[in-house]
């Protein structure tokens, strides 16, 4: 796994920019260095999202009514920064989104040499 | 923090002007001055954060396909790579607000050598050297011609500067606008001393023909003192107008359907259409000829200068008709840096 501290594709996480995004909002409303740094956390430092595919994944999703934006002064420092919070139209893709992801996975994984994939397959067939 | 906002301001100068590119703007901007901060707080240098913050800023193209803007973005790669637009540095910013003062001074020089080249026949009629008042009002209307060639002469290294093909960035915007505001004061008071000096040119003349009955040399000396005043006058205002005109020609040049317009539009108010520009740019110079040619043609100066207040409201009338409102320039207002 740590091969992939080396850079990971951004064409490749592309399509979870938007779970990564909703996964932090579902917890609490948040604004633009909050969730990139978070992102950056839970990823440990693996995944350090760029500001420009952050501010267009909100910009997309806000359009898409996943998301709502509003302004409000922040923790203690009084500034006033835009927010963003998941709607239920986001709750529903981001549920969609991670469906999708373990379908994605499964199927790729079947691909990867030296997976752990057939052993899964053996427990799956040895239950059947 | 000031690297990170000349940066941003590069990247945006020539994405165009809507509220969703504004907003963009602002919010990368808070996004990037998060950063940096909390880097700062680290105790990362200056130089670090900086860098930190830029790498990790990533690129126009992605943010363009999400602002709906990639046909804007594609064309200006294209335009930028048939006709590059490029920024002015500091240095010949400088250098042409050098070249503007010294061409203005020659051109005010030359006028004034012009008007005060009369006063050498009048003056040497009184005693009767008729021949040689002639030749030094030739000799100075000559030395004005030169004055004139001379100005004309290193012009044509500097037209690029206004046909085009360059444009301000942010500091260069800034570095513009610091000069206007530094020449603005003393602007102010030479083009007044200018104008009062016209004004009263005929008073020494008047004030000496009454307190004694001037007659011969002395009348004629007077007369010369007015010319000269005249020809001071006259310099001033030429020379701080068309000082200030040369700034206002170079806050001018940043395209007014982009981002970079935004910089400058304090100090130069874009407007609708160029048919409105060219109206606009000609008002003042207009304004002053029907002051200076009415003033000298009646010698009425407690009456002509009634002029300059009906120009001023007529001018901020004007102004507000053709200025152009860019969508979300007021909303945004808050927002800029």
């Amino acid at each position: 796994m740590a091969e992939i501290n080396a850079g990971i594709s951004s064409d490749v996480i592309r399509g979870y920019n938007d779970t990564m995004i909703l996964y932090i909002l579902k917890q609490e409303p948040s604004y633009g260095y909050e969730i990139s740094k978070r992102i950056r956390s839970i990823s440990e430092d693996k995944y350090i999202i760029k500001e420009t595919t952050l501010y267009s994944a909100f910009s997309r999703m806000e359009k898409n009514g996943y998301i709502e934006s509003y302004e409000a002064a922040g923790d203690g420092s009084g500034k006033k920064r835009t927010y963003y919070r998941i709607s239920e139209a986001g709750l529903n893709y981001y549920r969609e989104k991670c469906n999708e992801w373990e379908l994605t996975k499964d199927v790729v994984q079947r691909f990867i040499d030296g997976s752990s994939y057939l052993i899964m397959k053996g427990d799956k067939n040895g239950n059947d | 923090m000031e690297t990170i906002k000349n940066y941003l301001e590069a990247m945006f100068a020539n994405m165009p002007r809507t509220a969703d590119v504004e907003k963009a703007k602002a919010e990368l901007l808070q996004m990037m001055e998060d950063k940096y901060n909390e880097l700062m707080d680290e105790g990362k240098t200056e130089n670090e954060a900086v860098g930190t913050v830029i790498s990790e800023f990533g690129n126009l193209d992605e943010l363009a396909e999400a602002l709906g803007l990639e046909k804007e973005v594609k064309q200006e790669h294209e335009e930028s790579e048939a006709n590059p637009r490029r920024a002015l540095n500091l240095e010949e910013i400088r250098d042409y607000l050098q070249y503007s003062s010294v061409r203005a001074l020659c051109i005010a020089l030359g006028v004034a050598l012009c008007i005060i080249s009369v006063t050498g026949p009048i003056l040497l009629s009184g005693i009767h050297l008729e021949g040689v008042g002639v030749l030094i009002m030739f000799l100075l209307i000559a030395g004005g011609v030169l004055l004139f060639v001379f100005s004309g002469i290193t012009s044509n290294k500097w037209s690029y500067i206004t046909k085009g093909g360059c444009f301000l960035d942010y500091a260069g915007s800034n570095y513009t606008m610091e000069e206007k505001t530094r020449f603005r004061r003393s602007f102010a008071s030479r083009l007044t001393l200018g104008i009062i000096l016209c004004a009263i040119c005929w008073l020494p003349l008047v004030l000496a023909e009454a307190m004694s009955s001037l007659a011969g040399l002395g009348e004629l000396f007077m007369i010369t003192v007015l010319f000269g005043m005249v020809a001071c006058g006259v310099f001033l205002i030429i020379h701080s107008a068309m000082i200030m005109g040369s700034i206002n020609d170079l806050l001018k040049i940043n395209d007014g359907k982009t981002m970079s317009s935004k910089y400058t539009e304090a100090e130069v108010p874009h407007y609708k259409d160029a048919k409105a520009e060219g109206v606009m740019s000609i008002y003042w110079p207009t304004v002053r000829s029907i002051y200076l040619i009415w003033s000298f043609l009646t010698f009425q100066w407690w009456k002509t200068w009634i002029i300059w207040p009906i120009a001023a409201i007529a001018y901020s009338i004007i102004k507000s008709l053709f200025r152009s409102d860019y969508p979300g320039s007021s909303a945004n207002n808050n927002n800029q840096i």
